[in-house]
């Protein structure tokens, strides 16, 4: 069947992590003058206001910082997977995202329990940063 | 060592429009019956209100909420002030806070302040209401959100009760404490939409929205207005209903930045806003007589309770009787008027409007005997935004 969730909508700044994402790579920004990653994308370094940043790959290990079930149907393409899991991950170099666990059973999410990346092929075009148990 | 505005501005007027499913007009229309509502209230002509400060909603979200053309519609004339204000659910004390120090500094004399929202369509669920809000595809790596099924308000403070909850051992029968504790009083509150009874097996065997939260977590959406006019003491004296004379305000904004350094979703603004509010006012909690704390969902109460300073971390569901469906039950004095969760959903003029009622003494069968200091607080974002407003019956 066709994959009928809502896609990716890439726009020019944040093409670079979306094509990264398809060859399984997960990139941050990092704004050497702060030493500091940050995600989600922006044009300025929240800490010390530099525009000065490149794009570094995640080692993709973190830990689970917080978890729910979904129940509710806000997109009818969802409707099949509920309840499904999303969550927050604290990756290991600072940013947290937000996520869906996958290859774990529910009773075993735990709040600070080790994750770590796994990519999941949506369609042709797009890959999503997923997380697992590590 | 308290501040000279201390008890030198009030609430003078206070109007509460029909709310709920009422259908059939839009924001201005309920803006209109309120200010209509809370002059006479007051004791003033049209003419009196020489300030205006406004809040629209969800349908402000939506692009057709209250803005500063509702000057116009009511035929405003006389205005020194005047401000679309938002931060929120904080809005409505941030809004208060501006009217007092106007009036203090003499800006204006009478300043109306409006929240008035309108997004339940006949036919459509309050999920459609608040889920629709704003929703246009997003770009970038906010298109990453919808990607994963992450959608609304309901997600994000379920992730931050998640994490309360673990932390501190609190558990769904714990929210359910909250929710039944608040449908008591709605009970009581003749504003209130949802007035039957509720027991803790309710609360379990209503349906999860987004678990850990069950329905009865999360807050009505509500059509209604709420307008209520603030002036100086002196001026509030002698006017025809009993002033709510403001003590003590303060705001606490700590943002929400996803980074390891920012502690996210157990803690609020309160801690920051009440420090302020308390000094303001010379006031401590131990001295605070009723809470009226913002209830987007159970979970933010428990939040709220304790960076306020009233219970340690973890421990404010102990203020809560374990069963309080039981009629014996003592009930902590916090959201005596049902709340968002049971009454209406005004955004922070909900806990704003029963702190003024409660003040006043006017909360009838509800009315808690001590009211001496009334602790009201409003929140905004995912505990983003915060204000903190203390009313008392008593200037001094």
């Amino acid at each position: 069947m066709a994959y009928d969730k809502p896609l990716p909508n890439p726009d020019a700044s944040t093409q670079p992590f979306f094509d990264a994402l398809q060859e399984h790579k997960l990139l941050l920004q990092y704004f050497p003058s702060a030493d500091h990653f940050q995600y989600p994308y922006s044009d300025r370094c929240y800490k010390d206001w530099s525009t000065d940043w490149e794009w570094r790959e995640s080692s993709g290990n973190g830990e689970v910082y917080t978890w729910v079930r979904m129940h509710q149907v806000y997109h009818p393409s969802w409707k099949a997977e509920i309840p499904y899991t999303l969550a927050v991950v604290q990756l290991d170099e600072g940013p947290r995202m937000q996520t869906n666990l996958v290859n774990v059973d529910v009773d075993d999410i735990r709040v600070g329990m080790r994750v770590k990346i796994a990519f999941e092929d949506i369609t042709d075009e797009f890959t999503l940063p997923k997380f697992e148990p590590a | 060592m308290s501040d000279p505005i201390r008890g030198q501005t009030a609430v003078c007027g206070l109007g509460i429009t029909e709310m709920g499913k009422v259908y059939g007009h839009d924001a201005s229309w309920f803006a209109g019956e309120s200010i209509k509502l809370a002059i006479e209230d007051a004791g003033l002509q049209k003419d009196d209100i020489d300030g205006l400060l406004v809040n629209p909603g969800i349908t402000g979200m939506m692009g057709t909420g209250i803005s500063i053309p509702l000057q116009n519609y009511l035929g405003l004339r006389n205005l020194r002030l005047l401000n679309h204000m938002n931060s929120f659910g904080a809005t409505a004390s941030a809004m208060i806070q501006f009217a007092a120090m106007a009036v203090h500094h003499g800006m204006a004399n009478y300043v109306a302040c409006i929240f008035a929202d309108a997004p339940l369509q006949q036919g459509g669920s309050a999920g459609a209401a608040y889920g629709g809000a704003g929703r246009r595809g997003p770009s970038g790596m906010a298109s990453l959100m919808p990607a994963f099924g992450f959608y609304g308000a309901n997600t994000s403070y379920a992730l931050a009760a998640r994490r309360y909850m673990e932390r501190y051992g609190v558990t769904n029968n714990d929210l359910g404490r909250v929710s039944v504790t608040q449908r008591r009083y709605a009970i009581d509150n003749p504003h209130a939409t949802m007035r039957q009874a509720l027991t803790l097996d309710d609360y379990h065997n209503s349906r999860w929205i987004v678990e850990p939260f069950h329905l009865l977590d999360c807050c009505l959406v509500s059509n209604g207005a709420v307008c209520t006019i603030v002036t100086t003491a002196d001026r509030a004296r002698d006017l025809k209903s009993d002033p709510a004379y403001v003590l003590g305000m303060g705001q606490g904004h700590p943002g929400n930045l996803p980074h390891a350094e920012v502690e996210v979703g157990t803690t609020s603004g309160a801690t920051i806003a009440g420090e302020t509010a308390f000094k303001m006012a010379g006031l401590g909690p131990a001295d605070v007589d009723v809470c009226e704390f913002y209830d987007c969902y159970t979970y933010t109460v428990l939040r709220t309770i304790e960076d306020y300073g009233l219970a340690k971390p973890g421990e404010a569901i102990g203020l809560y009787p374990e069963d309080p469906a039981d009629p014996e039950a003592d009930l902590p004095r916090i959201n005596t008027g049902g709340g968002q969760l049971s009454s209406y959903y005004m955004w922070g003029m909900t806990p704003i409007s029963e702190g003024v009622i409660q003040a006043r003494g006017s909360g009838g069968s509800r009315q808690v005997e001590q009211h001496d200091v009334v602790l009201c607080s409003g929140n905004g974002g995912t505990l983003d935004t915060h204000g903190t407003l203390i009313l008392s019956p008593n200037a001094n």
